[in-house]
């Protein structure tokens, strides 16, 4: 059953993919090269360090923290998982001098989310995964701002959907920025090739 | 590396749903004993908070760097501004003052009369705001000092203006306060024209508080200066707080609403005091502070 996915088979260069392009259907998801640890934690400690600063006031500014957790979930989810998204979440709560638990458990929400779409995505480019992950993260935010709501006694209006969209539409730029080392990595297999 | 797919789909499968469910109760509890009783989880917090503050600092650093070279560079004009301000601003104290001491000497006179104990002058505690949190619930400011700055939940917090808000939560290096038109505090105040008792409450609208559940024949016109009436203890008493903007009246419920703009800035300035107040939460050690001031709280 595992057996297609231990697949040793060399990247394609763009070349032999266009003379085997008859094959293209059997194995439409390229292979994935695994992102070093320093830089999938690098990343997210970035990410964080940059959500610390101000421009959060803006209440629709994407939550690039949950973006790169979730990106991190999808592409590597034996590293990446739901714990790390609780733990940032409850370092965002701490800073946000909100409630503690309420960031903590959108990421965990949403880090699930990802993870069970993970098999799914692998197949899709960037731009459709943006699509799936949409609902992830509208539904992660709706259940914290309900939640919000219910506790607080008033609604707080629809910044937050613009916020949750704003991250969403951010997905292929992290696509391309966070699979940058691999890309580079493959140029050089492939000139050795 | 090999073996990735197939590992993840006996391995970590089932787990996924039992991980979910652990981390969202946890979070859920969380959220619920924060959201219901406040000083539970701050031990917590304060750990959290105290690991989070170099990380802060560090982020912050660049803008703190550009404000001090903007701050040199524009000293010298600065320094010029301030002193023409601070000239009109001496020769229209030096009356104000006068009238001050007579009228603070008239009123030793009274309260002697009437026995009331003084009024002691609150020792004080300068803060810089550190950031403002995000929070689209709550008007807040998290300071630069805290707890061991001697800073206790429940002190008001100053500006030239008057009462700029209150302290809500402090950690060993940061505090943060709730802004007087957070819809949270409310704070005992008079009316400085005739001495009428109110409670002025934030409204949640950046910018406005108001006076609820005025009765009818209730003495307030706009224009009237609100100022904090001592009641309650928290506060101590004559700080300005806001002048009336309007009245309405509503007549299905008989009562009425004032809404007033605060005279503090807290949008405009970075530097805040903190009245080191005798809080109920604040215990030993400001008892300890009262008796080395020689006055005692009689609460």
């Amino acid at each position: 059953m595992a057996q297609p996915r231990i697949d040793r088979r060399p990247p394609a260069t763009a070349g032999r993919a266009s003379s085997l392009s008859a094959l293209e259907p059997i194995d439409t998801a390229p292979f994935r090269r695994p992102s070093s640890t320093l830089f999938v934690w690098g990343s997210l400690i970035l990410v964080w360090l940059m959500s610390l600063l101000p421009w959060r006031l803006w209440q629709p500014a994407p939550d690039l923290l949950l973006l790169v957790i979730l990106f991190w979930c999808v592409n590597e989810g034996r590293r990446v998982g739901m714990l790390a998204a609780f733990i940032f979440g409850l370092l965002m709560d701490v800073h946000d001098a909100g409630l503690l638990g309420d960031r903590a458990l959108v990421y965990t929400l949403a880090a699930y989310g990802a993870i069970i779409l993970t098999r799914r995505l692998q197949h899709f480019n960037a731009v459709v995964q943006a699509v799936h992950m949409l609902p992830v993260i509208v539904l992660a935010e709706a259940v914290s701002t309900i939640i919000h709501a219910w506790l607080e006694g008033a609604w707080p209006g629809w910044g937050w959907l613009w916020s949750a969209l704003f991250t969403t539409a951010l997905w292929p730029l992290a696509d391309i920025l966070l699979h940058l080392p691999q890309r580079r990595q493959e140029e050089i297999d492939s000139g050795a090739a | 590396m090999q073996g990735h797919g197939s590992l993840r789909l006996f391995r970590r499968g089932p787990t996924a749903e039992f991980r979910l469910c652990v981390l969202a109760v946890i979070a859920l509890a969380l959220i619920v004993v924060d959201a219901r009783w406040r000083e539970a989880l701050d031990p917590a917090r304060k750990v959290v908070a105290v690991a989070l503050y170099p990380f802060q600092r560090l982020v912050l650093a660049p803008r703190d760097a550009v404000d001090t070279a903007n701050n040199w560079l524009d000293a010298a004009s600065l320094a010029r501004s301030e002193k023409a301000a601070l000239q009109q601003q001496r020769i229209e104290l030096a009356q104000i003052s006068t009238h001050a001491a007579q009228l603070s000497a008239e009123n030793r006179l009274l309260r002697r009369l009437l026995n009331i104990s003084e009024m002691v002058s609150q020792p004080a505690v300068a803060v810089e705001v550190l950031y403002e949190p995000p929070n689209a619930f709550a008007r807040h400011l998290v300071f630069n000092k805290g707890s061991s700055s001697g800073i206790q939940p429940g002190m008001p917090v100053i500006d030239e203006g008057g009462v700029v808000g209150q302290i809500v939560r402090v950690t060993p290096f940061t505090a943060e306060a709730a802004l007087l038109t957070d819809d949270n505090v409310s704070i005992p105040a008079q009316v400085l024209r005739n001495g009428l008792r109110v409670i002025v409450f934030g409204s949640g609208v950046s910018g406005k508080v108001v006076v609820r559940y005025l009765t009818g024949d209730s003495d307030i016109v706009p224009g009237d200066s609100l100022i904090t009436s001592g009641v309650g203890g928290l506060f101590p008493a004559g700080l300005l707080i806001a002048k009336v903007d309007s009245i309405e009246r509503d007549a299905a419920s008989g009562f009425g609403i004032a809404v007033a703009s605060p005279m503090s800035h807290p949008e405009r300035y970075r530097h805040f005091l903190v009245l080191r107040v005798d809080t109920p939460t604040s215990g030993p050690e400001a008892s300890q502070e009262a008796g080395r001031d020689g006055s005692t709280s009689d609460r």
